[in-house]
Order: structure tokens, then C-alpha cells, then sequence
């Protein structure tokens, strides 16, 4: 707990997280907003209709996910680049100690982000919401598995990349992929080939779909299959940035 | 504490694939001791430190640390050891006063007991003036100032230290020096790296020499000197000033190396292993040319010398090996 608390106040620069609450904030007013005159409604799957403006806000909530996995790269970067890794290595704390603390932190702020981001989203969200046990559990899954996913990638990138330059235009230019080929924006069903398919295959999708799912209390058909593939997908991209954290020469 | 040493290392050894970082370093650093570890660029010093805190697995051989062993009781070492990295470590974007109560709290030191520590050295390390500034504005000295004051927040029994003046002016670098002297008679041990020679001979008790990744000595200071400190150097003056003929026929005699003479100051010096014979010729061949010595003094052997010396020893020996 100390360490996780060292990392969100150490690592953590309050600027880029103000900005990166304004990012979805973003998509939903405006964004969101100007489309609803071009895009009347949009089919959640069920036949249910809802608002442009209420199908990108439930996708922009989990936007913040992507940016909570970021922070989780950058906790790992700064402190490389910083000499603070090997030092508290060298402190009462070993590896595995400091990647849950860089895990839990990321945790924190990926799901503390969302509900900010849910809270202020709630004027446009609120009326379609359907409260319910099961919804809130999936809404918690997708956001926890949705960070571990992106936390993990992040975490890889960071021992991969060893400039700052680097990191930050390659983990940019990965998550803009991850966003605009996930189904935040638009429902990968109707998209286009191989746009879809490519949705198909992305985590972020699986993400936005268990979320949209709890949150308007939908129950598609491949939802039973992307809770388990999104939960494998978030250990193994995991364990793979584990496996590259050990490998982390000092 | 079983053994009573801070560290006992016996034949410690770390590889990198084909190459040989360290090999069968065995030594011994006693409580309260200041223990000075030099060396040239890459001769195994930040690899044996490495290895002495936890951060790197030896290959072979074996060491305690604070009676703890180093293969299966790392976290027992780290609970009770400080590290002055050579490289930088600060916090991204905290300033002074945060980044050491930050590092007091992951050392699990209580609130109010962090609050007077951080205090306390702000004030031991003539950091007030710059105790709100950001670790992203500071200069280099200050970054080190903060980097080594703040390792004193939490509790330790052995410190180790490597080049912890690097940046500092001769005021603050005297001043750390004498705060390390104070911490060593309260029984703080302390692992010591350093390439400045006089802060070795200044704070060591005893100093191991290491090249190409095997310690070629182990000593005092003062012991080191007198083995490897070879050449002396015997200066002296004449109330007639220069005289080069003198310089001529004192160059001729066994025991001297070398005569030069210091245009500005009109001060020989000869070199020589043997001041004790070379002082009477000096004599001698003053009176001869007629000139008369206004003063004589030898000069001590640095460790610098000793150093130097021991380092050229052990390339030597590599080389014809």
C-alpha cells in the first residue's frame, strides 16, 4: 500500500490526468453531441435504441481505462529513467512487491478515472441506465480486466522502449489503434470488413461491450464468450509484461 | 549480528555471459567501519556493490551482509541497508521536502518521526533555500544533496555509498563527509566508492583496491601507501638558484629517477624510491658545484601514487599472466 501510494503521487503528473478525464469528457459532449444530428439512433443490439450521444458515452467511460493502463507503462518508465527502480529494489521491496504496486495504482486510478468520467457522463447516461446487481458486476469486471489488459501492454512497451520520445508516440499511435478499431465509436456487427474482424479481435471491444452490457442491461449472445476471452486476454498480455519486467536488467 | 562484521564476502564472483565483472572477492567490513572500495572505470566496483545490496545475483561464492545471508535473506539485508546510488534517483515532479517524506513513508517510518528527520537533514544538508523547489528544477549538486540526505530519514546499519560527492562543492562535500564521520561513531558502517583519493584517505578506515574485477589489496590507507607508494619525491632549494649542471650530475646517481626543476617556484624535486640516500648526495653535490641548500623536504606518497601504482602493478601481472 505504500508503494502504490508512492506511485500515484511520485508518478503521477496532475496535468496529464486532468487531461486525460477532458479526453472522453470530450468525445461525449462534443463529439457525441454533433453526431447526434447526423446519427439518430443506434440499435444496442436488442432492439433497444438509444441516442448516439448515450452509445459513445458508455464507450467514452472506458476510454479512461486505456489512459489508466498508460499511466501504468509511464509509473515503470519514470522510475527507470529516474534511477528510483533500482532503488527500490534496493529498499524493502523486491520485484514482484513493486510490479503489484505499479498493478494496484493503475488499478486505482483506471477505475477512480471511470467513474469520474460515469459521474460526469451521468446526465447523458442517466436515463438509460438499468440498475442491477449483474450489471454492476460486469460493469466492474470490463473495467478492472480492461485496465489489467492495458496496464499489462503498457507495461511491456515501457521495458521494450527505452527513449521517452519513443514510448510516447509508440504508445499513442498502439492505443489510437486499439480505440478507433474497438467498437467505443461504432458496433463492430455492422462495420465493415476487415474493420470488424479486426474489432472483433480487440480487447478494447470485448471492453466497451461487457460494459455497454452491464451498464444498459443487455445480454447479447457473444457476451458469455467475450467475459472469458477479455479474462485471458488480460492474464496473458500480463504475464507476458511480468515475464519482460524480470528480464529488466539493473 | 553473529559474525560481528557488516560484511563478509568470500570468493564473490558474478559473470556476464563470457565475461568476468568480478571474480573471488573476498573481503571484510567490520561494524562502524568505513570501508573504501576504488578502482578504475569498470573494474567490478557498481557490479560488487550491485551484488552486496540485493540487486544482482552473484554467480559463485558467497556473502553475508549485516550476518544475513546474501542468496536467501535478501529482504532481511534491504530492511537494514541505505543505498547512495552514482546515478541519479529522485521523484518525477516532487520537491525536496515531499520526495523525502515520500521515501521515509516506503521505509515505513512514522509520520512525526519523518516530519523532524526531514527537518533535521534540510537543515544538516543546507537544503532550506531550495526545500520547495521541484527535483525536475534543482542542479545537479542540489539533486545529490537531496539524493543523500534523504537516505538518513529512515534506520540502517550499513550505508553504502557510491560516489556520493559527485557534483557537490568543497564546502557541502566537506561538510557530507564529516556528517558520515559523525553517523560512523554512532555505528553506522559504511561501504564506500569513490575515484576521489583524498575522500577515500579522508574517510576510510580500511580500503580495498579493485582491478579488472579482482582486488589486488587490502588496507589501510597508510599501509597501502607505505607498500605501493613507491616513488617519493625529494625537493630543495639553492640560495644561488638554478644550476644546471646540478640537475645534470644529480640525474646521474642510482637512486634517482628524475630531476626537474620548477621554473616558478626555482624548487627541485628528484624522484626516488630511497630520500634517505638521496638527501646526502644532494649535499654532496652542492658543495662540489659550490652551491648552498636553503631548504630540503620530502614529499609523502599520496594514495594517489599507491593507487596508481597498484593498478599499473596488477595490469602488469595481467598482461604477462
Amino acid at each position: 500500500m505504500r508503494l502504490v501510494y508512492r506511485n500515484m503521487r511520485a508518478n503521477l503528473d496532475k496535468a496529464s490526468l486532468f487531461f486525460e478525464l477532458i479526453f472522453p469528457l470530450f468525445f461525449i459532449f462534443v463529439e457525441g453531441y454533433g453526431y447526434t444530428g447526423i446519427i439518430k439512433s443506434i440499435d444496442l443490439g436488442d432492439g433497444r435504441l438509444v441516442s448516439y450521444q448515450v452509445y459513445l458515452a458508455a464507450g467514452a467511460v472506458t476510454l479512461t481505462v486505456i489512459n489508466g493502463g498508460t499511466n501504468a507503462g509511464t509509473q515503470l518508465w519514470y522510475d527507470r529513467k529516474n534511477g528510483m527502480f533500482e532503488q527500490i529494489l534496493m529498499g524493502p521491496f523486491n520485484r514482484a512487491q513493486y510490479i503489484l504496486g505499479i498493478v494496484f495504482a493503475t488499478l486505482i486510478i483506471g477505475i477512480a478515472g471511470s467513474l469520474i468520467v460515469f459521474a460526469l457522463a451521468f446526465p447523458v447516461l442517466g436515463y438509460s441506465i438499468a440498475w442491477s446487481l449483474r450489471g454492476a458486476l460486469l460493469v466492474a469486471s470490463a473495467l478492472v480486466m480492461g485496465t489489467m489488459f492495458f496496464g499489462g501492454f503498457a507495461i511491456a512497451l515501457s521495458v521494450v522502449l527505452r527513449s521517452s520520445e519513443t514510448f510516447q508516440i509508440v504508445s499513442t499511435f498502439v492505443f489510437f489503434v486499439f480505440l478507433f478499431t474497438s467498437s467505443v465509436f461504432f458496433p463492430a456487427g455492422p462495420a465493415p470488413e476487415p474493420i470488424r474482424t479486426i474489432s472483433l479481435l480487440n480487447p478494447l471491444t470485448y471492453t466497451t461491450d461487457i460494459f455497454r452490457a452491464g451498464l444498459f442491461g443487455l445480454s447479447p449472445t457473444l457476451l458469455g464468450l467475450e467475459l472469458p476471452v477479455l479474462a485471458v486476454e488480460a492474464v496473458a498480455i500480463f504475464a507476458i509484461a511480468v515475464f519482460a519486467f524480470r528480464r529488466i536488467r539493473v | 549480528m553473529s559474525t560481528g562484521l557488516a560484511i563478509d564476502a568470500q570468493q564473490l564472483t558474478r559473470r556476464f555471459h563470457d565475461k568476468v565483472a568480478v571474480a573471488d572477492a573476498t573481503f571484510q567490513v567490520g561494524q562502524s567501519e568505513v570501508f573504501g572500495f576504488l578502482g578504475p572505470n569498470g573494474a567490478g566496483k557498481t557490479t560488487t556493490t550491485k551484488m552486496l545490496t540485493t540487486l544482482l545475483p552473484p554467480t559463485s561464492g558467497s556473502a553475508t551482509v549485516l550476518g544475513f545471508d546474501l542468496r536467501t535473506q535478501g529482504s532481511k539485508i534491504r530492511e537494514r541497508i541505505g543505498v547512495v546510488q552514482q546515478q541519479d534517483s529522485f521523484d518525477q515532479g516532487l520537491n525536496v521536502e515531499t520526495s523525502m517524506d515520500l521515501y521515509g513513508l516506503l521505509w515505513n517510518v512514522p509520520g512525526n518521526v519523518r516530519r523532524d528527520r526531514v527537518r533535521q537533514l534540510i537543515e544538516d544538508f543546507s537544503m532550506e533555500e531550495f526545500r520547495r523547489t521541484s527535483s525536475l528544477d534543482l542542479s545537479i549538486g542540489q539533486r545529490r544533496r537531496l539524493q543523500v540526505a534523504r537516505e538518513f530519514v529512515h534506520d540502517m546499519d550499513l550505508l553504502f555509498l557510491d560516489e556520493p560527492t559527485v557534483g557537490l562543492d568543497p564546502l557541502v562535500r566537506r561538510h557530507a563527509l564529516n556528517y558520515f564521520k559523525q553517523k560512523v561513531k554512532e555505528g553506522l558502517s559504511i561501504f564506500f566508492t569513490t575515484h576521489i583519493l583524498e575522500e577515500a584517505e579522508y574517510l576510510c578506515n580500511r580500503i580495498a583496491v579493485i582491478n579488472h574485477g579482482r582486488i589486488v589489496a587490502v588496507d589501510t590507507p597508510a599501509n597501502l601507501k607505505r607498500k605501493f607508494g613507491t616513488a617519493k619525491e625529494v625537493e630543495f632549494r639553492f640560495l644561488e638558484g638554478a644550476s644546471p649542471e646540478f640537475q645534470r650530475l644529480l640525474s646521474t646517481h642510482d637512486e634517482v629517477e628524475s630531476v626537474e626543476m620548477d621554473k616558478d617556484s626555482g624548487a627541485y624535486r628528484a624522484k626516488t624510491s630511497k630520500p634517505e640516500l638521496v638527501i646526502p648526495e644532494v649535499y654532496r653535490v652542492a658543495e662540489k658545484l659550490g652551491l648552498h641548500v636553503s631548504s630540503v623536504y620530502i614529499s609523502e606518497t599520496t594514495l594517489e601514487d599507491a593507487f596508481i601504482s597498484m593498478v599499473e602493478g596488477a595490469d602488469r601481472e595481467a598482461k604477462a599472466g
